[in-house]
């Protein structure tokens, strides 16, 4: 098995650079990312929710909505966006908020995604830029379940402190 | 099969889940501890601190040394740095996903093929 094909930094205080590769032809890549039958195969909701909108139109203008809901309850959260930017098979610009159902919005930025292709494998990167510091934060944070969280933040506090 | 460090991330993961094994760190954060010193005020058994001990030992989080009749245990706070906890997750979500694209690009890429082939 390859090792950790997927390398994640932090360039900037704004911005997550997500770098992998797919062993296809970058034409399949695009199609994979921005074709709604395909979207809703790989792009997982969190354990406990169901996509219920997928539409994706990648052309510049062309808009993007995503909306989940949670499988017991009522919340539901949306992502939508707009493209600014679209260089066929290479290059990929749009905008995203993500919200609850209440409206409330949890996070904006822009998002670029470039592909090149060596020897029929495509290296994708996608860059994320947030409208500040924090919000880049909290997007990286929220992926952490939250007992592990806790437990991660007593350990810090723990860790600062002087012996 | 997972890479190194991954596989040394599932046992800093491991090690840090459970409540007993995070105290224990919060005590040695203050220094050097034999292993009685860290079970009594945890109300812990001995062999209960000595369980725990190993599997923050066997995730390079605590060093134990043998002086005389006593274990000396000390932290090790580095695989916690270099685990870069807080992208850690952020990046085994993504890597999922990424894992599902794998299997839609493969299915496309026969779809492609037996296109080809009937042409």
């Amino acid at each position: 098995m390859k090792p950790d094909r997927l390398q994640i930094s932090t360039p900037t205080d704004t911005t997550i650079v997500l770098t992998r590769t797919f062993d296809a032809p970058r034409r399949l890549v695009w199609e994979a990312m921005f074709t709604p039958d395909k979207m809703r195969r790989w792009m997982l909701p969190p354990p406990g929710w169901t996509m219920t909108v997928c539409e994706c139109e990648a052309r510049v203008g062309g808009t993007l909505r995503l909306a989940w809901k949670d499988d017991d309850a009522d919340p539901v959260m949306t992502l939508q966006g707009v493209f600014t930017e679209v260089v066929l098979h290479e290059r990929i610009v749009h905008t995203e908020t993500m919200a609850l159902g209440s409206g409330q919005t949890i996070g904006s930025l822009v998002e670029m995604h470039e592909f090149s292709e060596e020897g029929g494998v495509t290296t994708m990167r996608i860059t994320q830029t947030y409208d500040s510091k924090e919000a880049r934060d909290g997007a990286i944070a929220s992926g952490m379940d939250q007992g592990m969280e806790a437990g991660y933040q007593q350990l810090d506090a723990v860790l600062t402190q002087p012996a | 099969m997972v890479s190194d460090r991954s596989a040394r991330l599932d046992l800093v993961f491991h090690a840090l889940a459970h409540p007993a094994r995070r105290a224990i760190i919060r005590q040695l954060s203050g220094g050097e501890r034999n292993l009685s010193e860290l079970a009594s005020p945890l109300k812990m058994t001995f062999p209960a601190a000595t369980k725990h001990v190993r599997v923050l030992e066997r995730a390079s989080l605590v060093r134990r040394r043998v002086d005389g009749r006593q274990h000396l245990c000390r932290l090790r706070a580095a695989p916690l740095e270099e685990a870069t906890l807080w992208t850690e997750q952020f990046r085994r979500n993504w890597e999922a996903r990424f894992e599902a694209l794998d299997s839609v690009l493969d299915e496309m890429k026969s779809e492609d093929k037996s296109r080809a082939r009937r042409r």
